[in-house]
C-alpha cells in the first residue's frame, strides 16, 4: 500500500525517536567522550537489568495488568543462585533452580489475579513486600560471595566483543518482540487488555494466558538477577532498588497504556534507550541525582499528556 | 421450507420474575425475521438465549430440526449463530483484519500470516459490500463501520443465523440504509437474519415475518406484507390503558425552564420545550432516543453543543453538575448503583452528599448531630426501611436505595427535578411512595421532568408528555391526548 508505513507508527514513538536523536546529537557535540563505543557499552550495561524486566512488563501491561514484584524477584533469584552455588551445586542446575522458583512466583501472582480476582497492583505489591523481607532474611543484610569462577562468564564474558548480558538481552528482546507482534498465542495479550469481556466470548483462555504472561515477567526479572549476581560476583538484597518504577516508566514512555491493549516491545526498547541515555547524560553533565528524578517525573507526565492528546484528537475525527 | 432455527416453548425466569413465557417461532434460511416489542418485553433475553449467553429454563431450541443445547457463546458461534450486540464486542486497538479474524487467524507454526489474514478479512468485507481498509485500527472507524465489521466477522465464521440487536440504534440514517442493503443481500445468499428492534418502519420495510412480544409472551407472528404499523402498535401495547390516576390537578404556573434548539451530536438535536412551575413533564420514548442525554445537558453533566436554556428567566448553561445544583437543578440518575449511590457509605452520608453546606459549621467541619437530624427527617419522610442512618446503603433493597437517592435530591431543595427512571427495579410499595413524593413536590411548585420507560407511570403522573424518537423531540402531547397508543405511535414510527 502506498500510504506510508510511517503513519502506522504511533506519534508517541516518532516523538521518542526524535528525542533520542536530539539528545544524542547534543551530547555528542558538547561532550567528546559521549560518542564512543566505550560509552555506548556503559549506557547499555547500566540499564540492561531494567531492560530484561521491561520485556516482561510490556506483556503484563498489554494485558491491562502491572507487576510490581519484578524489583524484588531480581535480587531474590540472584541470592538463590549465589546460595546454591556456594553450597556446591554446579552452575546449570543452580541457575535452573533459581529460574524455576521465580517462575512459581509468577504463577502465584497469576493465580491470585485471575483465580481470586484480586487487582494485579495489590497482588504484586504483596509479593514485592514479602520477597524484599525474604531477601534480607536470606542474606542477613550483607552480600553473598564465593561463587565459582566459571559463573562469572555469564555476567562478564564477551561474545564477538559484545558483553554476554547484552547478547542475551538482544536475543530475548527479538524473540519476545516477534512473538508479541506476530504469534497467535501471544497476541491474545492485546485482546485481554483491549476488551476482556469480548476476549472471553471470542474464545480466549484468559486465565491461562495471564499465567503465562506473569510467569514470563518473573522469568525476565530472574534472568536479570542471575546475570547481576554473575556481573557483580556477589548477590545482595540491595539489587534492583526501585527498579520496578524505572521499568514501568520505560514501558509507558514507550507508548504502552496502563489501561491495557496497547504497547509493543519495539516501543519499550525506545523507552529504555531514551531513559538510559538520559541517565548517562545526567551523569556526564554532572546533574545531581535529585534533579534526575525531577526530570524523569516531568518526562513521564509529559508522555502521558502527549498520549492523551493524540488519542483525543483521533477520537474527535 | 424447512426452518433453520425453531424456538419451541422457550421460557426464562430471573428469580420469581418470568421474562420469557412459552415463546415459539421459526426462522427460515434466506429470510429476515423481526422481533418487536416495548422495552422490557423480553427481546434482549430472547437474543441472549440464541447467542448462548443465557440458558432457557424451559422449552427447546432446534437447529436444522435437531434439539441443541448451547453451552456458551463460542458454542453458538461454532454452530453458525452469530450475534451482533448493541454493545459491540470488538477490540478498538486492533486492526480491522485482526478483529474480523480474531482467534481464527491463519498461522504457520503459530505465527500469524499477515497477508493471508488481510486477504481473508478483505474478502469478508467484500461479502458485505464494504471497502474498509483492513489495516486500519478499528477504533478509528465510526460506529456504523464497526457494525459492518462485526457482521463481516460473523460471516467469516460461516454464520447461518445472524442475530442483530437494535442495530440501527447508534447509526445515522445513511449508515442504516447501507446496513439494510447488506442484510437484504445476505438474505438473498441464504443467510437467516433475526432482527430485534422496536423501530416499526424499518422492521416493516425489511422483514419477511414479524413476531410481537409483550410482557415476555409471544402475542403474534405476522407476515410483514400483511400487517401495518397501527396493528403492530396495538399488539405491542395490548392492554387497555388504565385510568389516569391522581395526576395533580393544580394548574401549572409560569415557565420555569425553557429549552431552545438544544443539540449535542450525535445524541440529539433541535429539542424545544418549556417546563412550568409545578408541572410534571413526562419524557417518553424508546431506549436510546436521547432522553437521558438531554437530561444530562440540563444538569451540566455534558456540555451543550447548540441551543440555549433559561431558568427562571435567567440564561442558564451549566458547565458542571455543581453549577446546576447551585442554581436549583437536581438529577435523579437512572443508574442508581453506577452514578448515584456511594455504595460503601452510610445512608446519611449518601443523603447529604449533594448539599453538605447545610450540615457543616462555618469552618467546614461536619456537625454530626445536625447531620443525623437532617438525614433522619428525610429518611423518615420517605419511609426508608430499615430506618438506620448509619447503615451501609448497599445493604438496602433496591426500592429503599432509590428512596435514599431521592432523599439526597430533596435535601438539595431543587426548583427543577429531573427524575430519570425513578422507579426502575423497585417494588410496588416504594414505587407508590416515590410517586407520592414526586406529586407532592410538583404541588409545592417544583418543576419535574419525568424520564421513564414505564409508559403507565409517565401517563399517570405527567401534565404533558414529550415524546422522543431518534434524538428528536417529535411531539408534546397534552394530558387529554396522551395515551399509550399515541405515545407509541410517535415514539416508534
Amino acid at each position: 500500500m502506498p500510504r506510508s508505513r510511517l503513519s502506522a507508527v504511533p506519534a508517541q514513538q516518532l516523538a521518542l525517536v526524535f528525542c533520542i536523536v536530539a539528545l544524542s546529537g547534543f551530547m555528542a557535540v558538547t561532550y567528546p567522550g559521549f560518542a564512543s563505543i566505550e560509552n555506548a557499552e556503559v549506557i547499555a550495561m547500566g540499564f540492561v537489568f531494567e531492560g530484561f524486566m521491561a520485556l516482561g512488563m510490556t506483556l503484563v501491561i498489554v494485558t491491562g495488568g502491572i507487576d510490581l514484584s519484578v524489583g524484588a524477584v531480581l535480587p531474590f533469584s540472584a541470592i538463590l543462585t549465589a546460595l546454591l552455588l556456594r553450597a556446591g551445586v554446579p552452575v546449570p542446575p543452580a541457575v535452573f533452580g533459581a529460574l524455576t522458583i521465580a517462575a512459581l512466583i509468577g504463577l502465584l501472582n497469576a493465580l491470585a489475579i485471575s483465580g481470586l480476582r484480586v487487582h494485579p497492583f495489590i497482588v504484586t505489591l504483596a509479593t514485592m513486600l514479602s520477597l524484599k523481607g525474604l531477601n534480607l532474611v536470606l542474606t542477613g543484610g550483607g552480600p553473598i560471595t564465593g561463587m565459582p569462577p566459571g559463573f562469572a562468564w555469564i555476567g562478564q564474558g564477551r561474545l564477538l566483543g559484545v558483553p554476554i548480558p547484552l547478547v542475551l538481552f538482544a536475543a530475548m528482546a527479538v524473540s519476545l518482540g516477534l512473538l508479541l507482534r506476530h504469534h497467535r498465542f501471544w497476541q491474545q495479550a492485546y485482546l485481554i487488555g483491549g476488551n476482556p469481556r469480548a476476549a472471553r466470548t471470542s474464545g480466549v483462555r484468559v486465565s491461562f494466558v495471564l499465567a503465562v504472561v506473569y510467569v514470563v515477567s518473573a522469568l525476565c526479572a530472574a534472568t536479570a538477577g542471575v546475570i547481576a549476581a554473575a556481573t557483580h560476583g556477589s548477590a545482595s538484597a540491595g539489587f534492583g532498588q526501585n527498579a520496578e518504577l524505572r521499568v514501568i516508566t520505560a514501558v509507558v514512555i514507550g507508548g504502552a497504556s496502563l489501561q491495557g491493549g496497547s504497547g509493543s516491545i519495539g516501543g519499550t526498547l525506545l523507552g529504555l534507550s531514551f531513559l538510559a541515555l538520559l541517565y548517562n547524560a545526567f551523569s556526564m553533565t554532572g546533574v545531581s541525582t535529585y534533579w534526575q528524578d525531577v526530570a524523569t517525573g516531568a518526562l513521564v507526565l509529559g508522555s502521558a499528556l502527549a498520549t492523551e492528546l493524540v488519542t483525543r484528537r483521533r477520537e474527535r475525527r | 421450507m424447512n426452518a433453520l432455527v425453531t424456538l419451541d416453548g422457550v421460557s426464562k425466569r430471573y428469580g420469581q420474575n418470568t421474562v420469557l413465557h412459552d415463546v415459539s417461532f421459526e426462522v427460515a434460511p434466506g429470510s429476515i425475521h423481526a422481533v418487536v416489542g416495548e422495552n422490557g418485553a423480553g427481546k434482549s433475553t430472547l437474543m441472549h438465549i440464541l447467542g448462548g449467553l443465557h440458558r432457557p429454563d424451559g422449552g427447546r431450541l432446534l437447529l436444522d430440526g435437531k434439539i441443541v443445547r448451547l453451552k456458551g457463546p463460542l458454542d453458538a458461534i461454532e454452530r453458525g449463530i452469530s450475534s451482533v450486540h448493541q454493545e459491540l464486542s470488538l477490540f478498538p486497538n486492533r486492526t480491522v483484519a485482526q478483529n474480523i479474524m480474531v482467534r481464527r487467524e491463519p498461522t504457520r507454526a503459530g505465527f500469524v500470516k499477515r497477508s493471508e489474514l488481510e486477504a481473508r478479512a478483505t474478502e469478508a468485507l467484500a461479502r458485505v459490500g464494504s471497502g474498509i481498509d483492513p489495516t486500519l485500527p478499528l477504533g478509528r472507524l465510526g460506529i456504523g463501520e464497526q457494525q459492518v465489521v462485526e457482521i463481516a466477522r460473523a460471516l467469516e465464521r460461516r454464520a447461518r443465523l445472524l442475530v442483530l440487536d437494535e442495530p440501527t440504534a447508534a447509526l445515522t440514517d445513511q449508515d442504516a440504509l447501507r446496513l439494510f442493503e447488506v442484510l437484504r443481500d445476505l438474505r438473498a445468499k441464504g443467510v437467516a437474519v433475526l432482527y430485534v428492534s422496536h423501530r416499526l418502519p424499518e422492521v416493516l420495510a425489511l422483514a419477511d415475518t414479524i413476531s410481537v412480544l409483550r410482557d415476555g409472551r409471544l402475542v403474534a407472528t405476522l407476515v410483514a406484507a400483511e400487517t401495518s404499523e397501527d396493528e403492530l402498535v396495538r399488539l405491542m401495547v395490548g392492554r387497555e390503558p388504565e385510568p389516569l390516576a391522581e395526576r395533580s390537578v393544580a394548574e401549572p404556573g409560569p415557565d420555569l425552564l425553557v429549552v431552545s434548539n438544544l443539540g449535542r451530536a450525535p445524541a440529539f438535536a433541535d429539542v424545544n420545550f418549556s417546563l412550568r412551575r409545578g408541572e410534571v413533564l413526562g419524557f417518553a420514548g424508546l431506549i436510546g432516543a436521547g432522553r437521558t442525554e438531554v437530561a444530562r445537558v440540563i444538569f451540566g453533566a455534558d456540555l451543550l453543543a447548540t441551543g440555549s436554556m433559561t431558568l427562571g428567566g435567567e440564561p442558564f448553561s451549566p458547565r458542571t453538575p455543581r453549577e446546576a445544583i447551585a442554581l436549583g437543578v437536581s438529577y435523579l440518575t437512572e443508574d442508581r448503583r453506577g452514578l448515584g449511590l456511594f455504595l460503601g457509605l452510610s445512608l446519611r452520608d449518601n443523603v447529604v452528599a449533594a448539599s453538605q453546606d447545610a450540615v457543616v459549621s462555618r469552618f467546614g467541619f461536619l456537625r454530626p448531630r445536625r447531620l443525623k437530624e437532617v438525614a433522619m427527617a428525610l429518611l423518615r419522610r420517605l419511609d426508608v426501611r430499615p430506618l438506620d442512618d448509619e447503615r451501609e446503603v448497599s445493604h438496602l433493597s433496591g426500592g429503599n436505595q432509590q428512596k435514599v437517592l431521592l432523599a439526597r435530591w430533596l435535601m438539595a431543595t431543587p426548583r427543577v427535578l429531573i427524575a430519570d427512571e425513578p422507579t426502575r427495579g423497585v417494588d410496588v410499595g416504594a414505587k407508590q411512595r416515590i410517586h407520592a413524593e414526586l406529586q407532592g413536590l410538583s404541588r409545592s411548585g417544583v418543576g419535574i421532568i419525568l424520564v421513564s420507560s414505564d409508559l403507565r407511570e409517565v401517563l399517570s403522573l405527567s401534565h404533558r408528555v414529550a415524546v422522543f424518537r431518534a434524538g428528536r423531540l417529535v411531539r408534546i402531547l397534552e394530558a387529554v391526548e396522551a395515551n399509550e397508543e399515541a405515545v407509541m405511535r410517535y415514539a416508534a414510527l
